[in-house]
Protein backbone atom coordinates (compact mmCIF):
# COMPACT_ATOMS: atom_id res chain seq x y z
CA UNK A 1 0.00 0.00 0.00
CA UNK A 2 1.36 3.38 -0.92
CA UNK A 3 1.17 6.11 1.66
CA UNK A 4 -1.05 9.08 0.91
CA UNK A 5 0.70 12.36 0.47
CA UNK A 6 -0.15 15.20 2.77
CA UNK A 7 -0.78 18.74 1.69
CA UNK A 8 -4.31 18.80 0.34
CA UNK A 9 -4.14 16.57 -2.74
CA UNK A 10 -5.14 12.99 -2.10
CA UNK A 11 -3.16 10.75 -4.43
CA UNK A 12 -4.83 7.57 -5.57
CA UNK A 13 -3.87 4.53 -3.56
CA UNK A 14 -3.94 1.21 -5.28
CA UNK A 15 -4.35 -2.04 -3.42
CA UNK A 16 -2.19 -4.57 -5.21
CA UNK A 17 -2.51 -8.23 -4.33
CA UNK A 18 -5.26 -8.75 -1.75
CA UNK A 19 -5.39 -5.27 -0.31
CA UNK A 20 -8.28 -4.81 2.06
CA UNK A 21 -9.18 -3.54 5.46
CA UNK A 22 -6.92 -1.19 7.35
CA UNK A 23 -7.75 -0.80 11.02
CA UNK A 24 -11.23 -2.27 10.45
CA UNK A 25 -12.30 0.31 7.86
CA UNK A 26 -12.47 -0.67 4.13
CA UNK A 27 -10.37 1.59 1.89
CA UNK A 28 -11.69 2.97 -1.34
CA UNK A 29 -10.00 1.77 -4.51
CA UNK A 30 -9.14 4.87 -6.46
CA UNK A 31 -8.19 5.31 -10.06
CA UNK A 32 -4.57 5.84 -10.94
CA UNK A 33 -5.80 8.59 -13.21
CA UNK A 34 -7.49 10.42 -10.35
CA UNK A 35 -5.60 13.63 -11.06
CA UNK A 36 -5.98 13.49 -14.84
CA UNK A 37 -8.55 16.02 -16.13
CA UNK A 38 -8.89 14.21 -19.46
CA UNK A 39 -9.99 11.06 -17.69
CA UNK A 40 -12.25 12.52 -14.98
CA UNK A 41 -15.47 12.08 -16.93
CA UNK A 42 -14.60 8.55 -17.99
CA UNK A 43 -13.58 7.40 -14.53
CA UNK A 44 -16.79 8.79 -13.10
CA UNK A 45 -18.78 6.94 -15.74
CA UNK A 46 -16.96 3.71 -14.91
CA UNK A 47 -17.61 4.12 -11.20
CA UNK A 48 -21.28 4.93 -11.67
CA UNK A 49 -21.74 1.93 -13.97
CA UNK A 50 -20.07 -0.41 -11.51
CA UNK A 51 -23.29 -1.44 -9.72
CA UNK A 52 -24.69 -2.64 -13.07
CA UNK A 53 -21.56 -4.66 -13.75
CA UNK A 54 -21.74 -6.24 -10.31
CA UNK A 55 -25.40 -7.00 -10.89
CA UNK A 56 -24.50 -8.73 -14.11
CA UNK A 57 -21.76 -10.74 -12.41
CA UNK A 58 -24.07 -11.82 -9.59
CA UNK A 59 -26.84 -12.81 -11.98
CA UNK A 60 -24.45 -14.95 -14.01
CA UNK A 61 -23.12 -16.55 -10.84
CA UNK A 62 -26.54 -17.29 -9.36
CA UNK A 63 -27.86 -18.88 -12.51
CA UNK A 64 -24.54 -20.70 -12.99
CA UNK A 65 -24.19 -19.17 -16.47
CA UNK A 66 -20.45 -19.71 -16.52
CA UNK A 67 -19.98 -18.64 -20.14
CA UNK A 68 -21.66 -15.32 -19.37
CA UNK A 69 -19.53 -14.99 -16.26
CA UNK A 70 -16.37 -15.57 -18.27
CA UNK A 71 -17.35 -12.99 -20.86
CA UNK A 72 -18.13 -10.40 -18.18
CA UNK A 73 -14.89 -11.11 -16.35
CA UNK A 74 -13.00 -10.85 -19.62
CA UNK A 75 -14.54 -7.49 -20.45
CA UNK A 76 -13.86 -6.17 -16.98
CA UNK A 77 -10.29 -7.40 -17.16
CA UNK A 78 -9.78 -5.52 -20.41
CA UNK A 79 -11.42 -2.32 -19.27
CA UNK A 80 -10.07 -1.94 -15.74
CA UNK A 81 -6.50 -1.09 -16.69
CA UNK A 82 -7.63 1.65 -19.01
CA UNK A 83 -9.66 3.33 -16.29
CA UNK A 84 -6.78 3.09 -13.83
CA UNK A 85 -7.72 0.08 -11.71
CA UNK A 86 -5.06 -2.54 -12.38
CA UNK A 87 -5.91 -4.45 -9.18
CA UNK A 88 -9.45 -4.86 -10.43
CA UNK A 89 -8.14 -6.11 -13.74
CA UNK A 90 -6.06 -8.70 -11.98
CA UNK A 91 -9.03 -9.90 -9.92
CA UNK A 92 -11.12 -10.20 -13.06
CA UNK A 93 -8.28 -12.06 -14.76
CA UNK A 94 -8.27 -14.47 -11.83
CA UNK A 95 -11.91 -15.32 -12.37
CA UNK A 96 -11.44 -15.70 -16.12
CA UNK A 97 -8.38 -17.92 -15.75
CA UNK A 98 -10.12 -20.19 -13.24
CA UNK A 99 -13.12 -20.52 -15.53
CA UNK A 100 -10.84 -21.34 -18.45
CA UNK A 101 -9.12 -24.02 -16.40
CA UNK A 102 -12.45 -25.55 -15.47
CA UNK A 103 -13.60 -25.51 -19.07
CA UNK A 104 -10.47 -27.23 -20.32
CA UNK A 105 -10.53 -29.86 -17.61
CA UNK A 106 -7.63 -28.41 -15.70
CA UNK A 107 -7.02 -28.11 -12.00
CA UNK A 108 -9.73 -25.86 -10.66
CA UNK A 109 -12.62 -26.31 -8.24
CA UNK A 110 -15.86 -24.49 -7.69
CA UNK A 111 -14.51 -23.53 -4.30
CA UNK A 112 -11.52 -21.73 -5.81
CA UNK A 113 -13.81 -20.07 -8.35
CA UNK A 114 -16.04 -18.91 -5.52
CA UNK A 115 -13.04 -17.36 -3.82
CA UNK A 116 -11.95 -15.50 -6.92
CA UNK A 117 -15.50 -14.39 -7.57
CA UNK A 118 -15.98 -13.06 -4.05
CA UNK A 119 -12.66 -11.23 -4.19
CA UNK A 120 -13.65 -9.61 -7.47
CA UNK A 121 -17.06 -8.50 -6.26
CA UNK A 122 -15.55 -7.15 -3.07
CA UNK A 123 -13.03 -5.12 -5.02
CA UNK A 124 -15.75 -3.82 -7.29
CA UNK A 125 -17.56 -2.53 -4.25
CA UNK A 126 -14.55 -0.47 -3.23
CA UNK A 127 -14.11 1.25 -6.57
CA UNK A 128 -14.27 5.02 -6.38
CA UNK A 129 -13.16 7.90 -8.54
CA UNK B 1 -17.21 10.26 -47.17
CA UNK B 2 -13.45 10.04 -47.51
CA UNK B 3 -10.72 11.30 -45.25
CA UNK B 4 -10.25 15.05 -45.20
CA UNK B 5 -6.47 15.35 -45.45
CA UNK B 6 -6.41 17.75 -42.52
CA UNK B 7 -8.52 15.59 -40.27
CA UNK B 8 -7.99 12.01 -41.37
CA UNK B 9 -10.46 9.37 -40.29
CA UNK B 10 -9.29 6.62 -37.97
CA UNK B 11 -11.64 3.65 -37.82
CA UNK B 12 -11.69 1.79 -34.50
CA UNK B 13 -13.01 -1.76 -34.69
CA UNK B 14 -13.61 -3.27 -31.26
CA UNK B 15 -16.43 -5.10 -29.51
CA UNK B 16 -15.93 -3.40 -26.15
CA UNK B 17 -17.71 -0.11 -25.46
CA UNK B 18 -15.07 0.58 -22.82
CA UNK B 19 -12.24 0.42 -25.34
CA UNK B 20 -14.10 2.78 -27.65
CA UNK B 21 -14.62 5.26 -24.85
CA UNK B 22 -11.07 5.02 -23.59
CA UNK B 23 -9.40 5.34 -26.94
CA UNK B 24 -11.58 8.24 -28.01
CA UNK B 25 -10.73 10.16 -24.88
CA UNK B 26 -7.04 9.36 -25.15
CA UNK B 27 -6.92 10.47 -28.77
CA UNK B 28 -9.11 13.50 -28.38
CA UNK B 29 -6.25 15.94 -28.78
CA UNK B 30 -5.01 14.37 -31.99
CA UNK B 31 -6.00 16.04 -35.29
CA UNK B 32 -8.12 13.08 -36.32
CA UNK B 33 -11.71 11.95 -36.41
CA UNK B 34 -12.38 8.62 -34.72
CA UNK B 35 -15.18 6.48 -36.12
CA UNK B 36 -16.31 3.54 -34.01
CA UNK B 37 -17.46 0.18 -35.29
CA UNK B 38 -18.76 -2.50 -32.97
CA UNK B 39 -17.27 -5.82 -33.99
CA UNK B 40 -15.78 -7.29 -37.15
CA UNK B 41 -18.71 -7.38 -39.53
CA UNK B 42 -19.70 -3.80 -38.81
CA UNK B 43 -16.05 -2.83 -39.05
CA UNK B 44 -15.67 -4.20 -42.56
CA UNK B 45 -18.87 -2.58 -43.77
CA UNK B 46 -17.89 0.77 -42.27
CA UNK B 47 -14.37 0.59 -43.72
CA UNK B 48 -15.74 0.07 -47.21
CA UNK B 49 -18.02 3.00 -46.79
CA UNK B 50 -15.70 5.62 -45.29
CA UNK B 51 -12.25 4.57 -46.59
CA UNK B 52 -10.35 5.52 -43.42
CA UNK B 53 -6.73 6.66 -43.38
CA UNK B 54 -5.87 4.05 -40.74
CA UNK B 55 -7.70 1.20 -39.02
CA UNK B 56 -7.29 0.26 -35.34
CA UNK B 57 -8.35 -3.35 -35.10
CA UNK B 58 -9.00 -5.40 -31.98
CA UNK B 59 -7.85 -8.99 -32.31
CA UNK B 60 -9.87 -10.41 -29.49
CA UNK B 61 -13.50 -10.23 -30.65
CA UNK B 62 -16.29 -12.80 -30.54
CA UNK B 63 -17.90 -13.82 -33.82
CA UNK B 64 -15.61 -12.52 -36.52
CA UNK B 65 -12.25 -12.23 -34.78
CA UNK B 66 -9.52 -9.77 -35.63
CA UNK B 67 -7.55 -12.15 -37.83
CA UNK B 68 -10.58 -12.84 -39.98
CA UNK B 69 -11.22 -9.14 -40.36
CA UNK B 70 -7.59 -8.56 -41.27
CA UNK B 71 -7.74 -11.24 -43.95
CA UNK B 72 -10.92 -9.78 -45.36
CA UNK B 73 -9.42 -6.29 -45.44
CA UNK B 74 -6.33 -7.48 -47.33
CA UNK B 75 -8.45 -9.37 -49.85
CA UNK B 76 -10.42 -6.24 -50.74
CA UNK B 77 -8.49 -4.23 -53.34
CA UNK B 78 -10.03 -0.97 -52.14
CA UNK B 79 -8.93 -1.54 -48.56
CA UNK B 80 -5.82 -3.68 -48.90
CA UNK B 81 -3.46 -0.74 -48.65
CA UNK B 82 -5.11 0.93 -45.68
CA UNK B 83 -2.66 0.58 -42.78
CA UNK B 84 -3.99 -1.59 -39.95
CA UNK B 85 -2.74 -1.25 -36.39
CA UNK B 86 -3.71 -4.29 -34.42
CA UNK B 87 -4.79 -3.91 -30.78
CA UNK B 88 -4.44 -6.77 -28.40
CA UNK B 89 -5.24 -7.28 -24.74
CA UNK B 90 -2.66 -10.02 -24.56
CA UNK B 91 0.78 -9.62 -26.01
CA UNK B 92 1.32 -13.16 -27.24
CA UNK B 93 4.26 -13.50 -29.56
CA UNK B 94 2.36 -15.93 -31.79
CA UNK B 95 -0.43 -13.44 -32.27
CA UNK B 96 2.06 -10.77 -33.28
CA UNK B 97 3.67 -13.01 -35.86
CA UNK B 98 0.31 -13.98 -37.32
CA UNK B 99 -0.87 -10.40 -37.44
CA UNK B 100 2.28 -9.23 -39.21
CA UNK B 101 2.21 -12.16 -41.62
CA UNK B 102 -1.33 -11.24 -42.54
CA UNK B 103 -0.19 -7.72 -43.32
CA UNK B 104 -0.81 -5.67 -40.19
CA UNK B 105 1.32 -2.54 -40.15
CA UNK B 106 1.75 -2.39 -36.41
CA UNK B 107 0.79 -3.95 -33.08
CA UNK B 108 -0.14 -2.23 -29.82
CA UNK B 109 -1.33 -3.63 -26.50
CA UNK B 110 -4.54 -2.03 -25.37
CA UNK B 111 -4.39 -2.48 -21.64
CA UNK B 112 -3.28 1.13 -21.34
CA UNK B 113 -2.11 0.59 -17.83
CA UNK B 114 1.18 2.34 -18.27
CA UNK B 115 1.52 5.89 -19.65
CA UNK B 116 3.94 4.41 -22.17
CA UNK B 117 1.15 2.25 -23.63
CA UNK B 118 -0.76 5.34 -24.58
CA UNK B 119 2.27 7.23 -25.76
CA UNK B 120 3.05 4.24 -27.94
CA UNK B 121 -0.43 4.12 -29.44
CA UNK B 122 -0.29 7.81 -30.27
CA UNK B 123 3.19 7.61 -31.77
CA UNK B 124 2.38 4.60 -33.90
CA UNK B 125 -0.88 6.14 -35.04
CA UNK B 126 0.88 9.33 -36.04
CA UNK B 127 3.49 7.39 -37.96
CA UNK B 128 0.82 5.46 -39.80
CA UNK B 129 -1.10 8.59 -40.72
CA UNK B 130 2.06 10.28 -41.90
CA UNK B 131 2.85 7.40 -44.23
CA UNK B 132 -0.66 7.42 -45.60
CA UNK B 133 -0.50 11.15 -46.25
CA UNK B 134 2.84 10.90 -48.01
CA UNK B 135 1.66 8.08 -50.23
CA UNK B 136 -1.33 10.14 -51.23
CA UNK B 137 0.89 13.10 -52.07
CA UNK B 138 3.17 10.88 -54.11
CA UNK B 139 0.24 9.58 -56.07
CA UNK B 140 -1.28 12.97 -56.69
CA UNK B 141 1.64 15.36 -57.04
CA UNK B 142 4.50 13.16 -58.15
CA UNK B 143 2.41 10.71 -60.14
CA UNK B 144 4.23 7.87 -58.46
CA UNK B 145 3.08 4.52 -57.20
CA UNK B 146 3.92 4.39 -53.50
CA UNK B 147 4.70 0.70 -53.34
CA UNK B 148 6.97 0.28 -56.35
CA UNK B 149 8.25 3.78 -57.10
CA UNK B 150 7.20 3.44 -60.74
CA UNK B 151 4.94 5.95 -62.41
CA UNK B 152 1.26 5.51 -61.64
CA UNK B 153 -1.73 5.49 -63.98
CA UNK B 154 -1.91 9.26 -64.03
CA UNK B 155 1.63 9.46 -65.27
CA UNK B 156 1.01 6.70 -67.78
CA UNK B 157 -2.00 8.43 -69.29
CA UNK B 158 -0.16 11.69 -69.66
CA UNK B 159 3.01 10.20 -71.15
CA UNK B 160 1.20 7.76 -73.40
CA UNK B 161 -0.82 10.55 -75.01
CA UNK B 162 2.39 12.50 -75.59
CA UNK B 163 4.17 9.58 -77.20
CA UNK B 164 1.30 8.62 -79.45
CA UNK B 165 1.06 12.24 -80.58
CA UNK B 166 4.77 12.12 -81.34
CA UNK B 167 4.34 8.95 -83.31
CA UNK B 168 1.46 10.44 -85.29
CA UNK B 169 3.16 13.74 -86.03
CA UNK B 170 6.75 12.68 -86.63
CA UNK B 171 6.39 9.02 -87.50
CA UNK B 172 8.67 7.97 -84.64
CA UNK B 173 8.69 4.28 -83.82
CA UNK B 174 6.74 3.46 -80.66
CA UNK B 175 5.70 0.35 -78.75
CA UNK B 176 3.48 -0.36 -75.77
CA UNK B 177 3.79 -3.46 -73.59
CA UNK B 178 1.18 -4.35 -70.97
CA UNK B 179 2.16 -6.86 -68.28
CA UNK B 180 -0.08 -8.70 -65.84
CA UNK B 181 1.35 -11.00 -63.20
CA UNK B 182 -0.14 -14.48 -63.48
CA UNK B 183 -2.34 -15.85 -60.68
CA UNK B 184 -1.47 -12.91 -58.46
CA UNK B 185 -4.54 -13.31 -56.30
CA UNK B 186 -3.43 -16.82 -55.53
CA UNK B 187 -0.08 -15.56 -54.23
CA UNK B 188 -1.80 -13.14 -51.87
CA UNK B 189 -4.27 -15.74 -50.68
CA UNK B 190 -1.69 -18.47 -50.18
CA UNK B 191 1.31 -16.57 -48.86
CA UNK B 192 -0.24 -13.39 -47.51
CA UNK B 193 -0.38 -9.79 -48.51
CA UNK B 194 3.27 -8.99 -47.67
CA UNK B 195 4.37 -11.76 -50.04
CA UNK B 196 2.23 -10.25 -52.78
CA UNK B 197 3.79 -6.86 -52.18
CA UNK B 198 7.25 -8.39 -52.40
CA UNK B 199 6.42 -9.86 -55.81
CA UNK B 200 5.14 -6.51 -57.07
CA UNK B 201 8.21 -4.66 -55.84
CA UNK B 202 10.61 -7.16 -57.35
CA UNK B 203 8.82 -7.21 -60.70
CA UNK B 204 8.84 -3.42 -60.78
CA UNK B 205 12.58 -3.44 -60.13
CA UNK B 206 13.16 -5.90 -62.95
CA UNK B 207 10.91 -3.98 -65.31
CA UNK B 208 12.67 -0.74 -64.55
CA UNK B 209 16.08 -2.35 -65.02
CA UNK B 210 15.08 -3.64 -68.42
CA UNK B 211 14.09 -0.31 -69.89
CA UNK B 212 16.02 2.66 -71.16
CA UNK B 213 16.11 6.25 -69.96
CA UNK B 214 13.56 7.36 -72.49
CA UNK B 215 11.12 4.57 -71.71
CA UNK B 216 8.31 4.90 -69.17
CA UNK B 217 7.58 2.07 -66.74
CA UNK B 218 4.32 2.33 -64.81
CA UNK B 219 2.21 0.37 -62.43
CA UNK B 220 -1.36 0.79 -63.65
CA UNK B 221 -2.90 -0.78 -60.58
CA UNK B 222 -3.08 -4.10 -58.78
CA UNK B 223 -0.82 -6.47 -60.66
CA UNK B 224 -0.92 -4.63 -63.98
CA UNK B 225 2.08 -2.80 -65.42
CA UNK B 226 2.83 -0.86 -68.59
CA UNK B 227 6.06 -0.13 -70.46
CA UNK B 228 6.14 2.62 -73.06
CA UNK B 229 9.12 2.04 -75.32
CA UNK B 230 9.94 5.15 -77.30
CA UNK B 231 11.68 4.93 -80.62
CA UNK B 232 11.34 1.19 -80.49
CA UNK B 233 9.61 -0.88 -83.14
CA UNK B 234 7.61 -4.01 -82.45
CA UNK B 235 10.42 -6.52 -82.88
CA UNK B 236 12.71 -4.83 -80.38
CA UNK B 237 9.86 -4.28 -77.97
CA UNK B 238 8.83 -7.92 -78.13
CA UNK B 239 12.38 -8.92 -77.24
CA UNK B 240 12.41 -6.62 -74.22
CA UNK B 241 9.06 -7.96 -73.06
CA UNK B 242 10.21 -11.53 -73.40
CA UNK B 243 13.41 -10.84 -71.47
CA UNK B 244 11.29 -9.42 -68.66
CA UNK B 245 9.09 -12.49 -68.79
CA UNK B 246 12.07 -14.83 -68.59
CA UNK B 247 13.64 -12.84 -65.78
CA UNK B 248 10.59 -13.10 -63.60
CA UNK B 249 10.20 -16.80 -64.23
CA UNK B 250 13.79 -17.37 -63.19
CA UNK B 251 13.37 -15.44 -59.94
CA UNK B 252 13.59 -17.41 -56.74
CA UNK B 253 11.40 -16.11 -53.92
CA UNK B 254 12.65 -16.42 -50.30
CA UNK B 255 9.12 -16.59 -48.92
CA UNK B 256 7.98 -19.30 -51.29
CA UNK B 257 10.98 -20.85 -53.01
CA UNK B 258 8.92 -23.68 -54.46
CA UNK B 259 6.44 -21.31 -56.13
CA UNK B 260 7.47 -19.75 -59.43
CA UNK B 261 5.84 -16.48 -60.46
CA UNK B 262 5.20 -15.73 -64.12
CA UNK B 263 3.85 -12.83 -66.13
CA UNK B 264 1.84 -12.49 -69.31
CA UNK B 265 2.31 -9.62 -71.76
CA UNK B 266 0.75 -8.00 -74.79
CA UNK B 267 2.87 -5.80 -77.04
CA UNK B 268 1.68 -3.52 -79.82
CA UNK B 269 4.29 -1.58 -81.74
CA UNK B 270 4.74 0.58 -84.82
CA UNK B 271 7.81 1.23 -86.92
CA UNK B 272 6.53 4.54 -88.21
CA UNK B 273 3.36 6.55 -87.73
CA UNK B 274 0.55 4.12 -86.88
CA UNK B 275 -2.33 4.70 -89.22
CA UNK B 276 -4.77 7.05 -87.47
CA UNK B 277 -4.27 5.40 -84.12
CA UNK B 278 -5.35 7.07 -80.89
CA UNK B 279 -3.87 6.40 -77.46
CA UNK B 280 -7.05 4.55 -76.56
CA UNK B 281 -7.18 2.34 -79.64
CA UNK B 282 -3.51 1.46 -79.22
CA UNK B 283 -3.98 0.67 -75.53
CA UNK B 284 -7.02 -1.43 -76.31
CA UNK B 285 -5.04 -3.42 -78.85
CA UNK B 286 -2.29 -4.06 -76.31
CA UNK B 287 -4.92 -5.10 -73.80
CA UNK B 288 -6.41 -7.54 -76.30
CA UNK B 289 -2.96 -8.99 -76.91
CA UNK B 290 -2.49 -9.37 -73.15
CA UNK B 291 -5.84 -11.12 -72.94
CA UNK B 292 -4.75 -13.49 -75.68
CA UNK B 293 -1.56 -14.22 -73.74
CA UNK B 294 -3.57 -15.07 -70.62
CA UNK B 295 -5.98 -17.27 -72.42
CA UNK B 296 -3.30 -18.87 -74.51
CA UNK B 297 -1.72 -20.38 -71.42
CA UNK B 298 -0.06 -17.48 -69.59
CA UNK B 299 3.69 -16.89 -69.14
CA UNK B 300 3.98 -15.65 -72.71
CA UNK B 301 4.13 -12.55 -74.86
CA UNK B 302 1.60 -11.89 -77.62
CA UNK B 303 2.42 -9.20 -80.15
CA UNK B 304 0.62 -7.18 -82.80
CA UNK B 305 1.40 -4.39 -85.20
CA UNK B 306 -0.02 -0.93 -84.60
CA UNK B 307 -0.30 -0.47 -88.33
CA UNK B 308 -3.34 -2.73 -88.18
CA UNK B 309 -5.14 -0.71 -85.60
CA UNK B 310 -7.39 1.98 -86.90
CA UNK B 311 -10.37 1.31 -89.12
CA UNK B 312 -9.68 2.40 -92.71
CA UNK B 313 -10.04 6.12 -93.11
CA UNK B 314 -11.26 7.51 -96.35
CA UNK B 315 -8.51 9.45 -98.06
Amino acid sequence: MQPQTTGGQEVGTTARGSGGAVGGKVDKLRSEFAGDPDMAELVEAFVSEMPQRVEGLRRAWESQALDDLRRLAHQLKGASGGYGYPALGQAAAGVETTLNKMASGGQATMASLRQEFDALVSLCGRVAA
Amino acid sequence: MTSDPNKPIVLLIDDSPDVHRLIRVRLRHEPIEVVSANGGAEGLATAKQIKPATILLDLDMPGMDGFEVLRALKRDPELANTPVIVLSGMSEADDKVTAFDLGAADYVTKSFEKPSDLAELRARLRASLRVERLLRLLAERAELDGLTGLGNRVQFNRRWSQEVAGNQRYGKALSLALFDIDHFKRINDTYGHPAGDAVLMEFAKQLFASCRQTDVACRLGGEEFALIMTETALEGAAQVADRVRQGLMATRWPRHPEHVVTVSAGVIGATTGANGATPELWFEAADKALYAAKHGGRNRVVTGAAENLAPAVKA
